[in-house]
C-alpha cells in the first residue's frame, strides 16, 4: 500500500489547500486548517481573551520550598517543571554512552545504520525513523507539506534529539537483511548487574529449602495480633457455624496467584468442612472452577477411611460458572436460586433456596481488587444477613483493608502466606482438642513411677486409665502437628516438679475416685480474662492455646526462675503459661480431668461468647469482636488439620530472604546509578 | 460512508442508546420499591419494573459464555492458518489442545494436568515479575533522578523492610504500618472514587454515542 502511495502528489494538493486557507483567512500555520471561531456578539473574540498563565509549581505560603536535588543521568533539557517532559526523556537517554542505553533504544540506533544506506525498500519498517519522518520528498520541496504540517518548535527539538540518538554511526547492518539486531548476551559486562541481582535474588529464596541453617525471620504469631479484630472475626465467624449452614465460597482466583492463596483456601474450605457446613463454590473464573475441585479431591485424599470422604452435591457444591465477570456476580445476586440449581458439571444440585437471604456467609477470596469490589458492590446487598469473609492475596490487601475499615459487613482481610500460617495454628489450637489422644509415648517419654507408690500398694487401688485408641487419620494428624514442633517443646519435666503418679488425664473419665487416690501437682488459672498458653516460656513465642479462669492443668515443669510452669494440655501437647496468671493446686486425677472437661464449659467463657444473630448493629467505632465458640463435639476435627505443613516454615522464610534480597539489590543498584551518574559529571565538568 | 452504512450506524447506535437507558431506569426503579411509597402493591410494581434489565443482562451473560466458545474456535483457525505458514509454536499450541481434549476424555474428567502444568508454569511467571520489579526499582534513579525518584525508592525500601519478621527491624515496622494505613489507604480511597466518577463517564459516553464500541 505504501509504494503505491505518492508522497509529491500528495505534498502538492496539501499545500494547494493550505494556500487557499492562508489566503481566505489571513492565518498561518495549522491554524489556517480551523472553522473561524464563533463570536458572540457584543463579546471580543477569543483573541481578545486574556491568555491562560502558565502553570507554576505550587507553593505553600511560609514553607520554604523542596530542596532540588542535582538531576542524576541528565545534561540538557532539564524541565523546571516536577513532571519530566519527554525531551526531557530523551534528553537523559541522549547524554548516556550507547552502551547504557536500554536495549530496545539501541536497536533503534543500530537499526538507523541501515537507512544510512540507500535502501531499495523506503517506509518498510517502523524502526526506518529517518526515512518517516524526513521523507525525500519533504527534503526536496521545503515549504511545501512540511509547513503545511508544520512541527511546533518544542516537536522539532524532540525530532532532533531522537535523531540524535538513533542515527549515530555505528557500524553497518545492511549485511543481515534488514532484521533486528541480536540483543546483548547475558552474560555481556553490561548485562552482568542483571545478572547478579537476579542470581542473589533465587539464591536467598532457595536457601531454607536446602538448609534449615539460614531460618532466618520469625514465624508469625499463632494468633492474630490484638489490633487486627476484623480478622479475628473472620475466623470466628466462620467458627461459629453449625452442620446446618451453606457458606458461599468464592473462589476468584486463577493459577498465577495460586502459590500465594491455595493453602488459605484449603484451611479455609478445611474449616467449613471441621464444622461439617456445606461449602457452595462459585467463580467468575473457569479455571478457578476447576481448581476449586481438586483443591476438595487433595483434602478428600487426606482422609484414609474412603466412607467418610466428602461427596459433591452433598457434602459440597461446585456451582457453575458464572460467566462475564461483573455480570455473572450480578447475575448471582439476582438469581441466586437459578445459580443454585445447578452444579459445573451441569447437573441438577438438589439445592432450592429462594435468594441471597438465606445465606449468612459469604467467604470470597481473591487476587485483585476488581473482584471484591464486585462482590461488595453487588452481592453483599442483596443478602440482607450476608457477612462478606474477605480473603486476598497481597496486592489486594490495601482496598480489602479499605473495605473492612467501612462496611460493617466485610470482615477481613486475611491476607497471603503469613496469615494463612496464623490460620492454619489457630484451626490446630482450636480443633487438636477434639481428637483423640495419641499414645502418650508417641509424645514424650513416660515419667517412671515412684518405687514408693508401687512399694505401698498405692498404685494398685488406681484403676489404670482407659486406653482410648485413636482412629488412623486421628492419629496421622496430630503426629503430624507433632512434627511441626521443634524437639524442645517436648522437654521433659524437671525432677522438682515431677509427678509422682502415673495416671495420664483423659477426657474420659471412668475411674472412681477413691479415697486413696493419688494427687497431682496442678495450676488453676486465676487471671479474671483467658490466657495464652505458648510453646516456649516467653511472651513472644506461638500462642499454643487459650486458658481460662477455673481451667486446670497438670504441671510437668518449670523455668529455672519458676516464672513459668510447663503444663499438659489435654491434647497430649505440653505448653507454658505464666506463673503470676495461675495458683498452684493438688488434685487428684479426677479433680483434673473434670477440671479439663468442665474447662470447655466454664460459666467465664459462656459469659465471654457473644452469640451472633447478624444484625450488624455495632457502632462504627466498636471493634467488631466475636469470641470463638468452642467446637461441638460433632464436628469433623481430623478434616480442619493438615497433613503436611512441612514446606510451610520454608516457603515463609525463604519470603524473608528473599524480600531481604530484593531491599540489597534494590538499594545497592540505585547507589551505583546515582554514584556513576555524579562520576560522569565531574568528569564531563573537568 | 454509504447511505446504507450511515443508517446501519444510526440504527446500531438508537439500539445501543434503547438498551442502555432501559437497563439503568428498570435497575434504579426496580431495585428501589421504596421510591413507590411503599404502598401496597409497590413491592410486585418494583419487580415488574426490574424484569426488563434481568432480561437482558441475562442475555448478556449468555452471550460472554458463548464468547469463549467463540474464542476458542478462532483461535484454533488462527494456529491452524499459521501451522499452514510453518510457524513451530502454533503446532505445539494445536498439539497441547489436542493432548488435553484426549487427556479429559478419556480419563472421565481428570483435571489434574491443570495442577501438573499450568499451575507451575503460571506461577513461575508470577515470581518471574517479583525480578523484573526488583530490576526495575534498582533502576528507578537512572530514570528518575530526582527527590521524587529518591522518595519513590526510600519508601519501597521502608515498606519491604517493615514488613520482614525481623526484631532487629522492629521500628521499622511502625512506619511500614503507617504507610500502610494512611497513605496507602487514602490512595485506595481514592482509586475507588476514581473507578466510580470513570464508569459513570465511559457509561455515559456509551449512552450518548460517543463510544461505539459495538460497531467493531
Amino acid at each position: 500500500m505504501n509504494e503505491e502511495f505518492n508522497w509529491l502528489e500528495y505534498s502538492e494538493s496539501v499545500e494547494e489547500t493550505a494556500t487557499e486557507a492562508e489566503e481566505s483567512s489571513g492565518r498561518r500555520g495549522f491554524r489556517r486548517f480551523l472553522p473561524d471561531r464563533p463570536k458572540l456578539p457584543g463579546l471580543p473574540g477569543w483573541a481578545g481573551l486574556p491568555r491562560r498563565p502558565r502553570l507554576s509549581r505550587p507553593r505553600i505560603p511560609g514553607l520554604p520550598g523542596l530542596p532540588r536535588l542535582p538531576r542524576l543521568g541528565r545534561g540538557r533539557g532539564a524541565s523546571e517543571s516536577a513532571q519530566p517532559s519527554a525531551s526531557d526523556l530523551l534528553g537523559g537517554q541522549a547524554n548516556r554512552p550507547v552502551e547504557e542505553l536500554d536495549d530496545r533504544l539501541r536497536a533503534l540506533r543500530e537499526r538507523s545504520g541501515v537507512s544510512a544506506a540507500p535502501d531499495p525498500a523506503p517506509n518498510q519498517s517502523l524502526f526506518d525513523v529517518d526515512e518517516v519522518l524526513v521523507s525525500p520528498a519533504f527534503q526536496r520541496k521545503p515549504g511545501g507539506v512540511i509547513s503545511a504540517v508544520a512541527l511546533s518548535k518544542a516537536q522539532q527539538q524532540q525530532v532532533e534529539m531522537l535523531k540524535d540518538i538513533v542515527g549515530g554511526p555505528l557500524q553497518s547492518q545492511a549485511g543481515n537483511g534488514g532484521r533486528l539486531p541480536r540483543p546483548a548476551s547475558v552474560f555481556s559486562l553490561s548485562a552482568a548487574p542483571r545478572l547478579l541481582g537476579t542470581a542473589l535474588l533465587v539464591l536467598m529464596a532457595s536457601l531454607p529449602f536446602v538448609s534449615s541453617d539460614f531460618a532466618e525471620g520469625e514465624l508469625p504469631p499463632a494468633d492474630f495480633h490484638d489490633d487486627r479484630h476484623s480478622a479475628t472475626s473472620f475466623y470466628n465467624l466462620l467458627d461459629n457455624i453449625s452442620g446446618d449452614d451453606y457458606v458461599l465460597v468464592a473462589f476468584e482466583y486463577g493459577p498465577a496467584a495460586a502459590g500465594e492463596l491455595d493453602l488459605l483456601a484449603e484451611l479455609l474450605l478445611r474449616h467449613i468442612f471441621a464444622q461439617r457446613a456445606r461449602p457452595l463454590i462459585v467463580s467468575s473464573n473457569p479455571i478457578a472452577v476447576v481448581h476449586a475441585r481438586n483443591i476438595i479431591r487433595d483434602i478428600n485424599r487426606s482422609i484414609p477411611d474412603a466412607d467418610a470422604r466428602l461427596t459433591a452435591d452433598k457434602d459440597y457444591y461446585v456451582l457453575r460458572y458464572l460467566p462475564g465477570g461483573a455480570l455473572g456476580i450480578r447475575e448471582l445476586s439476582e438469581n441466586f436460586a437459578d445459580v443454585a440449581r445447578v452444579s459445573a458439571r451441569g447437573q441438577r444440585t438438589g439445592l432450592d433456596f429462594i435468594s441471597l437471604q438465606d445465606l449468612k456467609l459469604a467467604v470470597l477470596i481473591t487476587e485483585n481488587s476488581e473482584d471484591l469490589r464486585h462482590w461488595a458492590e453487588q452481592v453483599l446487598p442483596k443478602g440482607r444477613n450476608l457477612a462478606l469473609l474477605v480473603a486476598t492475596g497481597y496486592a489486594a490487601q490495601p482496598l480489602a483493608q479499605v473495605y473492612a475499615d467501612s462496611l460493617e459487613k466485610v470482615f477481613g482481610p486475611v491476607y497471603g502466606i503469613r496469615d494463612a500460617y496464623t490460620y492454619g495454628e489457630k484451626l490446630q489450637a482450636n480443633f487438636s482438642g477434639l481428637l483423640p489422644s495419641p499414645p502418650k509415648q508417641a509424645l514424650a517419654v513416660e515419667p517412671e513411677p515412684a518405687p514408693d507408690a508401687l512399694a505401698d500398694g498405692a498404685a494398685s487401688d488406681i484403676a489404670p486409665a482407659p486406653q482410648v485408641e485413636p482412629s488412623r487419620e486421628a492419629e496421622s494428624t496430630t503426629l503430624a502437628l507433632v512434627a511441626t514442633l521443634p524437639a524442645t517443646a517436648t522437654s521433659q519435666p524437671t525432677a522438682t516438679t515431677a509427678p509422682t503418679d502415673t495416671p495420664a488425664p483423659t477426657a474420659t473419665n471412668t475411674a472412681t475416685p477413691t479415697a486413696t487416690e493419688a494427687t497431682l501437682l496442678a495450676v488453676e488459672i486465676t487471671a479474671p480474662q483467658r490466657v495464652n498458653l505458648r510453646r516456649r516460656p516467653t511472651t513472644v513465642d506461638d500462642i499454643l492455646a487459650l486458658g481460662y479462669p477455673g481451667d486446670l492443668y497438670e504441671v510437668l515443669g518449670a523455668n529455672g526462675d519458676g516464672s513459668w510452669y510447663q503444663i499438659a494440655l489435654s491434647n497430649g501437647l505440653d505448653a507454658w503459661v505464666a506463673a503470676f496468671l495461675v495458683e498452684e493446686r493438688q488434685v487428684t486425677a479426677s479433680e483434673l480431668a473434670g477440671g479439663q472437661a468442665n474447662a470447655s464449659a466454664s460459666p467465664q467463657r459462656e459469659r465471654a461468647v457473644m452469640r451472633l444473630g447478624f444484625n450488624f448493629r455495632l457502632g462504627k467505632n466498636q471493634p467488631r469482636y466475636y469470641q470463638a465458640l468452642t467446637p461441638e463435639t460433632g464436628d469433623r476435627p481430623e478434616l480442619a488439620l493438615l497433613r503436611d505443613r512441612s514446606l510451610e516454615i520454608p516457603r515463609l522464610q525463604a519470603m524473608t530472604l528473599g524480600t531481604l534480597a530484593a531491599v540489597l539489590v534494590i538499594v545497592i543498584g540505585n547507589l551505583l546509578v546515582a554514584l556513576r551518574a555524579l562520576l560522569r559529571r565531574r568528569s564531563s565538568s573537568a | 460512508m454509504g447511505r446504507g452504512q450511515r443508517f446501519g450506524a444510526f440504527l446500531s447506535a438508537l439500539v445501543a442508546f434503547a438498551v442502555g437507558v432501559t437497563v439503568m431506569l428498570s435497575l434504579l426503579l426496580g431495585d428501589n420499591p421504596a421510591l413507590f411509597g411503599n404502598q401496597p402493591g409497590s413491592d410486585e410494581l418494583a419487580r415488574r419494573l426490574a424484569l426488563p434489565a434481568d432480561a437482558l443482562l441475562r442475555l448478556v451473560a449468555i452471550f460472554l459464555a458463548l464468547s469463549i466458545v467463540i474464542g476458542i474456535a478462532n483461535l484454533l483457525f488462527v494456529h491452524v492458518s499459521r501451522l499452514k505458514s510453518g510457524k513451530f509454536y502454533s503446532a505445539v499450541l494445536l498439539a497441547s489442545f489436542g493432548f488435553t481434549v484426549f487427556w479429559y476424555v478419556t480419563r472421565q474428567g481428570d483435571t489434574s494436568l491443570l495442577e501438573a502444568v499450568q499451575l507451575p508454569i503460571e506461577s513461575a511467571l508470577a515470581a518471574l515479575l517479583f525480578v523484573s520489579l526488583v530490576h526495575g526499582g534498582s533502576r528507578v534513579m537512572s530514570k528518575r533522578g530526582d527527590l521524587w525518584g529518591l522518595l519513590f525508592v526510600a519508601v519501597v525500601v521502608l515498606v519491604l523492610l517493615g514488613s520482614l519478621p525481623l526484631a532487629e527491624l522492629a521500628p521499622l515496622q511502625a512506619w511500614s504500618d503507617w504507610l500502610m494505613r494512611i497513605p496507602v489507604s487514602a490512595g485506595a480511597r481514592a482509586m475507588l472514587l476514581g473507578i466510580a466518577l470513570g464508569i459513570v463517564t465511559a457509561g455515559l459516553r456509551a449512552l450518548l454515542g460517543q463510544d461505539r464500541s459495538y460497531r467493531g
